[in-house]
């Protein structure tokens, strides 16, 4: 793994001062962010910060209050999910959804779908996605009967399916071991190496996002409180009081 | 074992197509109970089935069907096939507005909507004055019973065809993605909108084209007869037997209830709601899922 350097690409995603309130509730406040050509960026954050608000806005689920969303220089507030994910954008969800009465080839096929006018097609390509993500032997089970780690693989392989040039990938980590954690990291440096951008949602600051991050922003409280590569994140003293509660306290 | 269905398939059709020139009256009028059922529930099972849409109210597609047919036989002095061919397109053009309306509701409301539409649309229908109104309409003589049944038969393979070619297709996989989570279909790129307005119309052309059929065979309608509940329920039911979302559940389910229905009503007139309620909650526990998922996964366990 090459040491990260800073995304080389044009500005593929913008937010620009995003805000959004459920109720009372400031979810996001003046959020922008601005996610290169197939860098990998890193949005960390407490639970509760906003990120998966963060990625609901960006994939359509969710209007924002107020601010822009751009992808590829066009605006995407307001467009319909469907939209927005055939334009290249696709996600996956925090807690794992699988459509469990479908076969794994089938949930990955439904993504595929967008490239292919047959279903035969579509399978064709979900095969090879799931192969890719090595679920192979369990292609034509229930996506249901699925074990957690497996159901974490499949909604990757589900997004993957769209040919996205951008994943936000919802809490990737969350409920990994260690050495699934290398593999998840080692998959998104591949991903990032074939051009395809990721935006990983993690709630804890760990070495391994360190090093493979080109960049990182910090979400507190729905608000941006640091931005910039893992260095300048490591050494910001808002994130360390904010976040990591006291000096060198990265895990 | 497949080429061994695919001939009973073919003569069961054939049995089906042959049975008025040799079958008595009874035995004409179970036929095509049957094939009216098992019609009805393939229709119900593309929106509430393939795409998870419990409707309640698919019966108001049956009656505008019934209705349409009825004006244009009785005032116009249509030919009643073309009449209700008219009248399942009708039917189908009236559930793009309201499928685009209702479908915003889910679960639990949109099935109590539906039911609340299909009143509705009752009322309305029968307001026009060219329906007769509340005093009903006669219709004609158009056809004998075997003709309805011909018609009715026609409109079922059709839809047993149809929910085949649904359940291999794009199509179908987009309506069961969002049945499993309309959300995450979206994101992964299905219109689930559109998915689901084409689903409700095609769910409202097949009662649309078939209650013309029925109101010929019954020569008067009043709105009771066509927008009847029992039609609606005991066709849900059936396909809720069989087995939601499956090819073949209605067929199955369908089959087994009107010949079950049938032979308790022959047997025991007077305690034949109890002996058919009790058999259906009883055939429901044992077959939560219904008897083609069941038979599924007994053959998958092997």
């Amino acid at each position: 793994m090459s040491s990260p350097s800073t995304g080389s690409g044009q500005a593929l995603l913008v937010v620009e001062d995003v805000s959004l309130a459920f109720g009372g509730v400031q979810a996001l406040r003046g959020v922008s962010l601005e996610v290169r050509e197939g860098e990998i960026f890193s949005l960390i954050g407490p639970n509760g910060a906003g990120k998966t608000t963060l990625f609901n806005v960006i994939s359509g689920v969710l209007r924002p209050d107020s601010g822009d969303v751009r992808f590829e220089g066009r605006s995407i507030v307001g467009r319909a999910p469907h939209h927005i994910a055939r334009m290249g954008i696709a996600r996956t969800y925090q807690v794992v959804r699988p459509f469990g009465r479908l076969s794994v080839v089938d949930n990955v096929a439904v993504g595929a779908l967008v490239h292919h006018r047959t279903i035969e097609g579509a399978r064709r390509d979900a095969r090879e996605i799931i192969a890719f993500v090595g679920l192979e032997p369990l292609a034509d089970r229930f996506a249901g009967d699925l074990t957690l780690t497996q159901r974490k693989r499949l909604e990757v392989a589900r997004a993957l399916a769209l040919r996205p040039k951008l994943l936000l990938l919802d809490e990737v980590m969350a409920g990994l071991t260690p050495s699934e954690m290398d593999g998840m990291a080692e998959f998104v440096v591949g991903l990032s190496a074939r051009g395809i951008a990721a935006v990983a949602g993690v709630e804890h600051v760990m070495r391994l996002i360190m090093r493979i991050s080109h960049r990182i922003v910090v979400l507190d409280a729905g608000k941006l409180i640091a931005q910039g590569d893992p260095q300048a994140i490591q050494n910001d003293p808002a994130v360390i009081e904010a976040y990591l509660g006291a000096p060198g306290g990265i895990a | 074992m497949k080429i061994a269905l695919r001939i009973a398939a073919a003569l069961a059709i054939v049995v089906l197509v042959l049975a008025p020139l040799r079958a008595n009256g009874y035995v004409l009028n179970l036929l095509y109970t049957t094939v009216l059922y098992v019609a009805l529930a393939y229709g119900w099972n593309i929106i509430s089935g393939y795409a998870g849409y419990f409707s309640f109210g698919q019966i108001a597609f049956f009656g505008v069907g019934a209705y349409t047919t009825g004006m244009l036989v009785a005032n116009l002095h249509w030919q009643w096939t073309l009449a209700s061919l008219a009248g399942g397109v009708v039917a189908c053009t009236l559930a793009l507005p309201l499928g685009y309306i209702m479908l915003r509701l889910r679960g639990p409301f949109f099935a109590m909507g539906m039911f609340g539409m299909a009143q509705m649309v009752r009322v309305i229908v029968t307001a026009i004055p060219a329906t007769g109104s509340g005093a009903g309409l006669f219709l004609p003589p158009g056809s004998d019973l075997s003709g309805v049944y011909y018609w009715t038969l026609a409109i079922c393979l059709g839809a047993i065809a149809l929910t085949l070619w649904i359940d291999r297709s794009a199509f179908g996989l987009r309506l069961q993605a969002l049945r499993e989570d309309e959300q995450v279909a979206g994101t992964l790129g299905v219109d689930v909108t559109r998915a689901k307005i084409v689903a409700f119309a095609l769910s409202a052309l097949i009662p649309g084209l078939l209650g013309g059929g029925y109101a010929l065979s019954l020569t008067y309608i009043e709105p009771d007869a066509v927008f009847s509940s029992r039609l609606d329920l005991l066709s849900i039911v059936m396909a809720i037997l069989g087995g939601v979302g499956t090819a073949w559940g209605p067929l199955v389910g369908g089959v087994v209830l009107t010949q079950i229905s049938e032979a308790l009503w022959a047997r025991f007139p007077q305690i034949y709601l109890m002996l058919f309620g009790g058999l259906l909650v009883g055939l429901l526990l044992a077959l939560p899922r219904g008897i083609v998922p069941a038979i599924a996964a007994r053959f998958r366990a092997r």
